[in-house]
C-alpha cells in the first residue's frame, strides 16, 4: 500500500520563519503497512508532525513522501489519509451513517462496492453493526470512538493517523479499544501513524515507535529497542521506571570500566576509549538485593504495593533511586546492587 | 455513427463542466471574499472616503478651512471656540475656566418645600452659571443625561432579572434584544402618541376631568431623553444581567464564610464584576445617543438640533460642504468613543464563566414577602418600566384606532384613500410598504453572505482576523445619516472614473447598499460565536475524508451555525425594514422611500395617519422578531 517518509521536516511558527520552531529536522521512514508511533510529553511535537503528514500544516523546510510521491502543496482532501482525532470530531448534524459515509460522497466505495454495503461492513468491523441510525450524541465515548475509526477508514485510505484517539476514555475501555484498533490495523494491513503521550501504550501497541522531544526525534526503534537500549538520557528517563546517572570515568580494569560517583566506584561494560565521563542508566528490575557487584547503600523514601511488585523510592547518596522488589522492604535502609552488564550506557551528546 | 459521437462530446463536455465546478469550489472561498471585500470598497469606503474628501477640498484645492470655520464658530463648539481660535492662549483659557468655576455657588439652606406643609428639609442648591454648550457640547450633554437615565432605568431591571425568579422571566430577558430591531421613527411616534396634546396619557387624563398638559411643548428634552432610554436601558440591562449571572454563587459563599456580611460580600465581590459590565453597556448608550438622529428629528425637530439632525438639516438645504465637515468631525468623535469601548471591552474580556450560577429566589412566594418594603419597590419599578416600554407601543396602537372624540378608523381609512387616490408625487402607503418589503428581501440576499464571509475569515484567520473583524465593523461607528450622505455624494450623484467612464448607482440600489452595510455586522455577530465554537476538527476530518475547503464549509459549518445565519438574516430583515437615516436622504425625492420614511412625511403634516402607518411597520416589526426569539438570536459577540 503506502510507505511514508519524512525528509529533514522543519516547522517555524511566526512570520518570516523567525518564530518559535515546533520541528527541526524530523526524519522517519514508516514503512507499509506498519503501526508507528510518536510518543513523547505534550508540546514534543508529535501533533505538529501529524498534521504537516495530514496536509493541515506545510511544513517550513523538508519534504514529506507517500511512496516517494512528494506532498507539498497537495491539500488534505486530495492526500487519501483517514484522521481520527482526540475529539472524535464526529459531524454533530448527520448520524452514524452519515457520519461513515461523508468520505464516500467524494470517493468511490473500493471493489465496486455501495455506499450503503460499504458504510454497514465498517460499522460491522468496529462492531456497531445496525447503530447506523443512532445520533452521536446518543453514543457511549468508546462508541464515538469507533464511529470515528470507521469513517475514517470508509474510503479506504492509504495511510491511517490518529491524534491520541483513547486519551478521552478511561483505562478499561482504553486497552480494549487499543486491542481493537491494533486487530482492525493488522487485519487491513493499513500503514498507521499513532500519535500518544502515554509512553506504556506506545510500548504496547507499535511495531516501532519515534521518542520526540522539543521538536526533534530522540530515537526510532522498536518498543523492546526504545526501553533495552536508550539512546539519549530523555529516552532513558521518559520510556519506563529507570535510574540514570553520570560520573568520571577512571579507567580500565579487564572486561569493565570503572566509573566515580561522589567517590563510589562503579563498573561498566566497556567505554569507548578516551572518554572522560559517562552516562548510563539501570533499570530498576536489575537492581537486587542479591546481587554482588556495584552494592549501594539505598534510604528507603517510600514504597508502593503494585500487586505483583513493590515500586520503592529510595536515595543513594542523596541521589534519587527506584527500585522494584518483590515485597515491601522491612527495614529503611537497604543495600542493593546490579551486574555491570544490567547497566546500558548511553551516547553522550 | 453520429450516437456515439455525440455521447463522446457529452462526455467531454460533462467532464469539462465538473472540472469547472472543481475549480470554482476550490475557490469558492477566495472568490466569495473577493466579491465581499469588493462590496464593501464600493459600497462602505467609497462613500465614507468621499465624505471626507469633500470636507477638505474647495474648487479642486485641499483646504482645512472648512474645519477652521467649523472649529472657531460658538454655534457648534460653544465656548471651545476661544480656545480653538487661539489654542496658544493657554493662560486667558485658563483664567476663563477659573472664573467659571468660581462662579459655582453651593448653598444649603432650611426649606419648606411641600406648600402648605411646614415640613423643613435641609435643602442642598447647586448653581452652575450658564455656558454656551454649541452643537456638539448640547449633543454629547443630550447623551449624557441619556446615558444616566438609561443606567438608572436599566439596573433596577438587571437586578430583578439575575435575582428572582417568576413566570415570564425568561421571555423578559430575550425581550431586552427588541430595541435592536424596533425602527427608531416608530418609537419617536409611539413617544408622540403617547404625550402629544391628544396622546394617551391626555386622554387618561381627560378622563380624569385633568388637562390637557402639552408635555412636548413643555419639556421635549425630557421626552428624547426618555425615549433614548426606551432603547438603551434595555441594552444596559441585557450586559448587566449576562454579567450577574456569570458570577460564581461559590465566590460569593466563600466570602461569607470568611466572615463577610451579606451586604460586604455582595459589595467585595458581586459588585467589581458587574461594574465593567454597566460601564461597558454606558459606554454603548453613549455612543449611540450620541449618534442619534430619528427620534431628535421627529420628537425635538430643529429646536432640539442634535449634531446629525444638523447635518441632515444642512444636506436639505444643499450645504454639502458644512455637512461633510460636520460629519467626519461626528464619525471621528464616534470612532474614536468606539474605540475606546472597544479597547475597554477587550481588556475586561476574562469574564469567567460561572462554575456555579447564583440561585434565583421566587419573586412573590405568598402575600405576605409581597407586601415586604423591598418587593413593593420593585412592583413600583415594574409600573414605572411598564409605563416607558410598553406606554408606547401601545399608545402607538390605541392612537391608530382613536381620536380625540373615541374609537375610529379614520386613520387607515385616510392612508387607503391615499393609496386609491393620491397623487404620484404624494406618498403613498402601498408603495411605502412594498419597497420595505422589496428592500428588505434585497437586503437580506447581500447581507446575509456577506456577515457569513466576515464571520469566516474573521474567526479562521486568526490575528489577521481581527484587522479584517475591526475594518469590516465599521459601519457600528458610521452614523447613518453621514453614511447616507456618502451614498448620496459617492453613488447617487457619480464619481468619474479614468477614461471618461462614470460610476453611478441610484435610487433603490443605493438604498439596499446602505441597508447591506448597515445589517451584514449584525449577521457576523450572530455567526461568529457559534462559529467559533466549533471544534476545528471537525472541518479538518471533512478535508481529510476528501472535502474542500468549500464542500467542508457547506456540509459541516454552515448547518451548524444555521440557527446563527436564520437570528443574523431576520436581524438583518429587520434592520432594513427600520433603517432611516440613510434611507431618508437617499429617497428625497425620489420614489423609493420605505414604511419609516413615508411615517416622517405623514408626520410632519398630521400625526393620525403617521401613527396608522407607525401601527403597520410596528406589526412587520413584530413578525421579524417573533422569528429571531425563535431561533435564539442574540446581538451579544
Amino acid at each position: 500500500m503506502t510507505d511514508l517518509r519524512l525528509e529533514d521536516v522543519s516547522k517555524v511558527y511566526g512570520a518570516d520563519g523567525t518564530g518559535t520552531s515546533a520541528l527541526e529536522d524530523v526524519d522517519i521512514t514508516v514503512r507499509d503497512g506498519e503501526f508507528f508511533t510518536l510518543v513523547g510529553p505534550s508540546g514534543c511535537g508529535k501533533t505538529t508532525t501529524l498534521r504537516t503528514i495530514a496536509g493541515f500544516e506545510a511544513p517550513t523546510d523538508g519534504a514529506i513522501r507517500f511512496d516517494g510521491r512528494e506532498m507539498a502543496g497537495v491539500p488534505p482532501e486530495r492526500r487519501d489519509v483517514g484522521v481520527v482525532f482526540q475529539s472524535y470530531a464526529l459531524f454533530p448534524h448527520m448520524n452514524v451513517a452519515e457520519n461513515v459515509g461523508y468520505g464516500l460522497r467524494f470517493r468511490e466505495p473500493p471493489d465496486g462496492e455501495t455506499v450503503d454495503k460499504r458504510v454497514a461492513d465498517l460499522l460491522k468491523l468496529v462492531d456497531l453493526e445496525g447503530m447506523g441510525d443512532r445520533e452521536p450524541d446518543q453514543l457511549s465515548g468508546g462508541q464515538r470512538q469507533r464511529v470515528a475509526l470507521a469513517r475514517a477508514l470508509a474510503p479506504a485510505p492509504d495511510l491511517l493517523l490518529l491524534d491520541e484517539p483513547m486519551s478521552a476514555l478511561d483505562a478499561q475501555l482504553r486497552e480494549s479499544l487499543r486491542r481493537q484498533v491494533t486487530r482492525i490495523q493488522s487485519e487491513l494491513g493499513i500503514t498507521t501513524v499513532y500519535v500518544t503521550h502515554d509512553q506504556a501504550e506506545a510500548l504496547a501497541i507499535s511495531d516501532r515507535l519515534a521518542v520526540m522531544h522539543d521538536g526533534r526525534v530522540e530515537q526510532v526503534g522498536r518498543p523492546q529497542e526504545i526501553y533495552r537500549e536508550p539512546a539519549t538520557r530523555f529516552v532513558a528517563e521518559f520510556v519506563g521506571d529507570n535510574n540514570v546517572f553520570e560520573g568520571d570515568v577512571r579507567g580500565r580494569n579487564g572486561e569493565y570500566s570503572q566509573v566515580a560517583i561522589d567517590g563510589e566506584t562503579i563498573s561498566l561494560p566497556a567505554l569507548p576509549d578516551g572518554a572522560d565521563r559517562a552516562a548510563f542508566c539501570v533499570r530498576p528490575g536489575a537492581l537486587s538485593q542479591a546481587a554482588d557487584h556495584n552494592r549501594l547503600p539505598v534510604t528507603v523514601e517510600t514504597s508502593e504495593f503494585l500487586g505483583e511488585t513493590v515500586r520503592v523510592n529510595g536515595r543513594w547518596n542523596g541521589r534519587r533511586i527506584v527500585l522494584q522488589l518483590s515485597d515491601v522492604p522491612e527495614s529503611d535502609e537497604l543495600t542493593v546492587g546490579f551486574a555491570p552488564a544490567d547497566a546500558h550506557i548511553i551516547d553522550q551528546d | 455513427m453520429s450516437r456515439p459521437n455525440r455521447s463522446d462530446r457529452g462526455a467531454r463536455l460533462r467532464r469539462r463542466s465538473a472540472g469547472v465546478r472543481r475549480w470554482l469550489e476550490r475557490r469558492a472561498l477566495v472568490l466569495t471574499t473577493l466579491v465581499t471585500a469588493g462590496v464593501l470598497a464600493v459600497m462602505l469606503y467609497l462613500p465614507v472616503g468621499v465624505v471626507f474628501v469633500e470636507a477638505v477640498i474647495d474648487d479642486g484645492t485641499a483646504t482645512l478651512a472648512f474645519f477652521r470655520a467649523v472649529l472657531t464658530d460658538p454655534f457648534y463648539v460653544g465656548v471651545l471656540a476661544d480656545v480653538f481660535a487661539e489654542p496658544l492662549a493657554v493662560r486667558a483659557h485658563l483664567e476663563s475656566l477659573v472664573g467659571w468655576l468660581g462662579a459655582i455657588s453651593v448653598s444649603v439652606s432650611i426649606e419648606s418645600p411641600l406648600p402648605g406643609v411646614s415640613l423643613p428639609i435641609p435643602w442642598l442648591a447647586l448653581e452652575v452659571p450658564p455656558i454656551r454648550k454649541g452643537l456638539f457640547g448640547f449633543t454629547a450633554y443630550q447623551a449624557a443625561l441619556s446615558t444616566i437615565a438609561s443606567v438608572a432605568l436599566g439596573l433596577p431591571a438587571a437586578y430583578v432579572l439575575a435575582n428572582y425568579e417568576f413566570r415570564g422571566r425568561r421571555t423578559l430577558r430575550s425581550l431586552t434584544i427588541l430595541p435592536f430591531v424596533l425602527p427608531g421613527i416608530m418609537v419617536a411616534v409611539g413617544f408622540y402618541a403617547m404625550f402629544g396634546r391628544a396622546g394617551t396619557l391626555n386622554q387618561g387624563l381627560g378622563m380624569l376631568g385633568l388637562g390637557p398638559i402639552p408635555f412636548m411643548e413643555w419639556n421635549p428634552l425630557a421626552i428624547v431623553i426618555v425615549a433614548h432610554a426606551f432603547y438603551n436601558a434595555p441594552l444596559v440591562a441585557r450586559v448587566t444581567v449576562a454579567a450577574w449571572e456569570s458570577v460564581d454563587a461559590r465566590s460569593v459563599e466563600t466570602a461569607r464564610s470568611l466572615g463577610a456580611s451579606p451586604r460586604r460580600a455582595f459589595r467585595d465581590v458581586v459588585v467589581p464584576q458587574l461594574l465593567p459590565a454597566i460601564l461597558t453597556g454606558a459606554l454603548l448608550t453613549f455612543i449611540f445617543t450620541f449618534m442619534t438622529f430619528p427620534i431628535v428629528l421627529a420628537l425635538g425637530g430643529l429646536q432640539l438640533a442634535t449634531v446629525e439632525v444638523w447635518i441632515y438639516d444642512r444636506v436639505r438645504r444643499l450645504a454639502y460642504s458644512e455637512a461633510a465637515t460636520l460629519a467626519v468631525l461626528e464619525t471621528l468623535l464616534s470612532l474614536a468613543l468606539t474605540y475606546a469601548y472597544l479597547r475597554y471591552e477587550s481588556a475586561q474580556s476574562g469574564l469567567a464563566r460561572a462554575a456555579t450560577a447564583p440561585s434565583r429566589t421566587p419573586l412573590f412566594p405568598d402575600l405576605r414577602t409581597a407586601l415586604s418594603p423591598r418587593r413593593l419597590a420593585i412592583i413600583g419599578y415594574g409600573l414605572v418600566a411598564l409605563v416607558v416600554f410598553v406606554g408606547p407601543l401601545a399608545s402607538l396602537v390605541v392612537g391608530s384606532v382613536t381620536d380625540g372624540n373615541g374609537v375610529t378608523l379614520a386613520h387607515y381609512a385616510f392612508l387607503l384613500e391615499r393609496q386609491l387616490e393620491g397623487a404620484s408625487y404624494q406618498t403613498l402607503p402601498w408603495v411605502a410598504i412594498r419597497n420595505s418589503l422589496l428592500f428588505g428581501v434585497a437586503t437580506l440576499a447581500v447581507a446575509v453572505p456577506m456577515g457569513v464571509v466576515v464571520s469566516v475569515v474573521t474567526v479562521r484567520a486568526g490575528r489577521g482576523g481581527t484587522i479584517v473583524d475591526t475594518l469590516a465593523m465599521l459601519p457600528l461607528a458610521v452614523s447613518g445619516v453621514v453614511f447616507g450622505i456618502g451614498l448620496l455624494q459617492g453613488l447617487v450623484f457619480g464619481v468619474s472614473l479614468p477614461g471618461g467612464w462614470r460610476f453611478q448607482v441610484t435610487g433603490g440600489v443605493a438604498i439596499v447598499a446602505a441597508h447591506a452595510v448597515a445589517a451584514y455586522p449584525f449577521v457576523t455577530r450572530n455567526v461568529s460565536p457559534l462559529l467559533s465554537t466549533l471544534d476545528p476538527a471537525l472541518v479538518e476530518s471533512a478535508r481529510a475524508l476528501g472535502a474542500s475547503r468549500y464542500r467542508a464549509l457547506r456540509d459541516v459549518e454552515l448547518p451548524l451555525v444555521a440557527s446563527g445565519i436564520v437570528a443574523g438574516a431576520a436581524f438583518a430583515f429587520a434592520i432594513s425594514i427600520g433603517e432611516f437615516s440613510s434611507t431618508v436622504i437617499l429617497a428625497s425625492g425620489s420614489q423609493t422611500y420605505t414604511m419609516p420614511v413615508a411615517v416622517e412625511r405623514y408626520l410632519g403634516r398630521r400625526s393620525g395617519p403617521a401613527i396608522a402607518m407607525g401601527t403597520v411597520l410596528l406589526v412587520v416589526t413584530a413578525a421579524s422578531f417573533v422569528v429571531v426569539d425563535r431561533v435564539g438570536g442574540r446581538f451579544e459577540r
